[in-house]
């Protein structure tokens, strides 16, 4: 269907063009790296690898997370405050379909923010993996991202114009001080150790660190991920659905 | 005015002859409903309601808030599904005709633009374009909507008139044979109203179906075709501007006359209402022969004297009963049509 296409590069490019989303979103993992990088000695042994590529891990799921959340719960709850989802409900488009591209430009977004910030990792805070290991982090940092950008399109569905950016926020916050993207868990209390474990930025995190540390990722962590995107996307089908039957809400 | 009266009902069917464009093959009418009801819990939008528009029909849709306007666009739309009866749009269901990208809407946005910000006029009137099969040029679309000048502009930095004609560039980038459009003209002035339907006349002239809902009677007279009144989910009106006004039996005397008492000119014959401001005096009379002898009669001096026949709001008035008491369909569903309290005159 030609019209998805048309549709998912117009909202990327609106994406793009934001300034202010583009900067948040590169700029705090970039940043929060540079500045984190030496907090730790960057040498030091954690989780089978050293500082720098356990924190150039994090920052990186972090920064899938930040675009994400952003791409989705802000600006979706601004579009659905200003009408502009009910016109889209009057065009050729099928009714799913503002849905998964909101999900799928929030991907296309996370694919280039992993990047920056592995080769920041690799510039800023010398980095040295094999060309394999770059490919597979890459690729299963962002395969796993899916369940942040369901969670980004479901809290703009759930959230309005003036809460979703407090919202957006607060989550970023918890989901990567409480999933160990700051403080490895190792550091965190035995309490706040079990909390992670039910976090998806954990999981999400947890699959880069095997990789860098030359080990299989967890089959737990992957399933746990993809039973959140489940959940996220039944709730998102249900919000929908509600607001689909309020024609003129 | 004596609203408890039942509401007449009209029926004078005399749709302009069908300009059908050319290479279309089915000739069935635009749209129509059959024995329609939608009710919202207790309240009923909509109570069996009948109505056809011809392909080519310049419709206008008029009622109270609550009559249920906006109910019988968003089941034509395919946004709301009938709960019993049936609808068909271009000759198949409503959602399936506006997957073919024949129909086109511009809906009421209530507070918000009703566009998505970081976009240019122009790109958003090139991917709107795109989504339909067979669409129109989009220079054609900008300059029928008068944003040929303004394609560069930053969609959050257009006034209010020049976001409402962005809407409607987006309601006819898909060149629809079909365009409803839900109180198009709201919070323009004057002047935007006047080029928005200079701009609607042109598009309709090529033989589209154009459906509109609106507060504003003055328009209704002007533009449209026929004129459908509802009242409480049914049609009790249904004709040419001219003989919606024609079937209402007040008529309108004015004349000048100093010093005129407006107690006594309202015991006249057939005076339904008497109005004196300065030296202008306005008659609503139901017998308006009656009336002009009693005031000979009377001895009151006057000239200038003048009979015409009802407005379109003195008959929407005698149609729709007394507005006041109408509860909103809208109100009671909750906030759906936030900001929709404005009285249904002018």
């Amino acid at each position: 269907m030609t019209g998805l296409g048309t549709f998912l590069r117009f909202e990327v490019l609106r994406l793009l063009r934001n300034l202010r989303y583009v900067g948040i979103t590169i700029g705090f993992p970039v940043v929060f790296y540079s500045l984190f990088l030496h907090n730790n000695k960057p040498l030091a042994h954690i989780a089978g690898t050293d500082w720098k590529t356990y924190f150039m891990v994090s920052m990186a799921s972090f920064g899938a997370m930040v675009a994400a959340l952003n791409a989705g719960g802000t600006r979706l709850a601004a579009e659905r405050a200003s009408g502009w989802t009910r016109q889209l409900r009057v065009t050729p488009l099928p009714s799913w379909s503002y849905v998964t591209t909101k999900i799928s430009a929030s991907m296309v977004i996370a694919l280039p923010v992993i990047c920056v910030v592995e080769l920041t990792g690799l510039l800023v805070g010398g980095v040295r993996l094999g060309l394999g290991t770059w490919a597979v982090l890459t690729v299963v940092l962002w395969a796993s991202a899916l369940p942040f950008a369901a969670l980004g399109v479901l809290v703009g569905f759930v959230a309005s114009g003036e809460t979703a950016y407090p919202l957006v926020t607060a989550l970023m916050f918890l989901l990567s001080f409480f999933g160990g993207l700051f403080t490895p868990v190792t550091n965190l209390p035995p309490v706040l150790r079990q909390v992670a474990d039910f976090l998806p930025s954990y999981h999400h995190a947890s699959l880069g660190w095997a990789v860098v540390a030359g080990r299989a990722p967890a089959a737990a962590d992957a399933g746990i991920l993809l039973a959140y995107s489940i959940a996220f996307g039944l709730a998102i089908a249900w919000r929908h659905h509600v607001e689909e039957a309020r024609a003129f809400a | 005015m004596d609203g408890a009266g039942a509401p007449m009902t009209i029926s004078i069917m005399s749709p302009r002859g069908g300009t059908t464009r050319a290479g279309d093959a089915d000739a069935g009418p635009a749209l129509c409903f059959s024995g329609v009801v939608h009710r919202y819990r207790s309240l009923v939008a909509l109570d069996h309601l009948d109505l056809t528009v011809a392909r080519g029909e310049t419709l206008a849709l008029l009622g109270p808030n609550g009559a249920g306007k906006s109910t019988a666009i968003s089941i034509l739309l395919g946004l709301q599904h009938p709960q019993e009866g049936e609808v068909t749009v271009l000759g198949t269901d409503p959602r399936s005709a506006m997957k073919s990208g024949k129909v086109g809407a511009m809906l009421q946005v209530g507070g918000g633009s009703g566009l998505p910000h970081g976009v240019k006029v122009g790109e958003l009137v090139t991917m709107t374009s795109r989504l339909y099969r067979h669409p129109s040029p989009i220079e054609r679309t900008l300059a029928r909507a008068g944003l040929t000048a303004l394609a560069d502009r930053q969609t959050q930095r257009l006034s209010g008139g020049q976001a409402q004609r962005l809407r409607f560039a987006l309601a006819i980038a898909g060149d629809p044979e079909l365009v409803f459009l839900d109180e198009p003209t709201v919070a323009m002035d004057v002047e935007g109203r006047r080029s928005f339907w200079a701009m609607m006349n042109g598009f309709a002239a090529e033989g589209r179906t154009v459906v509109f809902a609106t507060h504003h009677l003055d328009e209704a007279d002007a533009v449209a075709d026929r004129i459908v009144v509802m009242r409480k989910g049914v049609v009790v009106a249904n004709g040419p501007p001219s003989s919606i006004k024609a079937a209402v039996p007040t008529r309108r005397v004015r004349f000048v006359s100093e010093g005129a008492d407006p107690e006594e000119l309202g015991e006249l014959d057939g005076v339904d209402a008497a109005c004196v401001r300065g030296s202008e005096v306005v008659l609503d009379s139901l017998d308006a022969d009656a009336t002009v002898r009693a005031l000979v009669a009377s001895g009151v001096a006057f000239s200038d004297i003048e009979v015409t026949g009802a407005d379109l709001e003195q008959a929407f008035v005698a149609l729709t009963g007394n507005l006041a008491e109408v509860h909103t369909v809208e109100d009671a569903v909750a906030s759906h049509d936030a900001g929709s309290e404005r009285a249904p005159a002018l």
